[in-house]
């Protein structure tokens, strides 16, 4: 973690909850929620009410389908702290072989058509936006997907795109895969707000 | 009910760009159009925003200290990497909404 301040909690409150919920968990609780408990003025939960929204909200996709375009969306982006976490949530929906197989390369893995056209959407939408045209929305419409499950997607992708780069830019430190799963029973449970 | 991504991204357009912040607003303008491709911003943010916009992975803890000095405040520099992520992620959205809303 780049910015001590985030690390220790900005109010006495803050620094406070930090500490009851690591000793409550036993585990260090992960810089993700640190950061969600960091500076609430600033965005004042314009960033959190649309990810629980998104995330856990009513979708085409089920919460494992999201997590897993979450954890598409940081593959591209190269952030390993967001693989480990929604790669964690994912499984506890999904078998864990599958999830791997599509983060390997999902174009080649056993999906439906319609989750396969929208991962191509979202790794052109994540890598290249210069270069998405209706064509790329058309080949998943055509694949079977209804324009609100696309919109879900695409907001899946947005929100990606913020905090894989916020995570990155402040060195998220990497929990255990024992730490990544206790996490994800948690965020299953309480969501993003 | 399906929710309104589109009122969402708006609201979090305007609470990067304006709401309340230790950084002045217009900074903070500035920074959501630069990590949308716009115009370079002043040393020592310029570094900073164009790798958490273009390549977060490469973001240094140099480029972190740098705009944490010069902005004065954890909080500050906070908010600068949290703009130019905004910045990045919303010129995403505004492309993929376009290429979805074009007829078929």
């Amino acid at each position: 973690m780049r910015l001590a301040e985030i690390d220790r909690g900005d109010s006495f409150g803050h620094r406070a909850l930090i500490g009851f919920i690591s000793m409550v968990s036993g585990m260090r609780l992960p810089d993700a929620a640190r950061v969600a408990f960091y500076h609430r003025e600033f965005l004042s939960g314009a960033l959190g009410e649309w990810t629980h929204e998104t995330m856990r909200g009513e979708s085409p996709w089920s919460i494992s389908e999201r997590e897993l375009m979450a954890a598409m969306v940081a593959t591209w982006n190269e952030c390993p702290f967001c693989i480990g976490a929604h790669r964690a949530i994912a499984i506890k929906g999904m078998p864990r072989e599958l999830a791997d197989t599509v983060l390997a390369d999902y174009r080649a893995a056993p999906i439906p058509a319609g989750l396969k056209a929208t991962l191509g959407f979202l790794e052109t939408m994540t890598r290249t936006p210069e270069n998405l045209t209706p064509a790329d929305a058309r080949a998943a419409l055509e694949a079977g997907v209804t324009r609100e499950a696309l919109d879900d997607a695409i907001a899946v992708a947005t929100l990606f795109a913020i905090i894989t780069r916020y995570a990155n830019a402040l060195a998220f430190a990497i929990p255990t895969d024992a730490e990544f799963d206790k996490a994800a029973t948690m965020l299953l449970k309480r969501g993003y707000r | 009910m399906a929710t309104d991504h589109r009122a969402r991204a708006a609201a979090l357009r305007a609470k990067a760009g304006g709401g309340t912040g230790e950084t002045e607003a217009a900074l903070r303008q500035a920074i959501l159009a630069r990590a949308a491709g716009g115009p370079a911003v002043a040393a020592p943010c310029e570094a900073l925003v164009a790798d958490v916009a273009d390549a977060s992975w490469r973001v240094t803890d140099a480029e972190v200290a740098a705009v944490r000095t010069a902005a004065g405040s954890d909080k500050a520099a906070f908010e600068v990497v949290m703009t130019a992520a905004i910045g990045a992620a919303l010129l995403r959205f505004d492309r993929a909404m376009e290429a979805a809303d074009a007829p078929r």
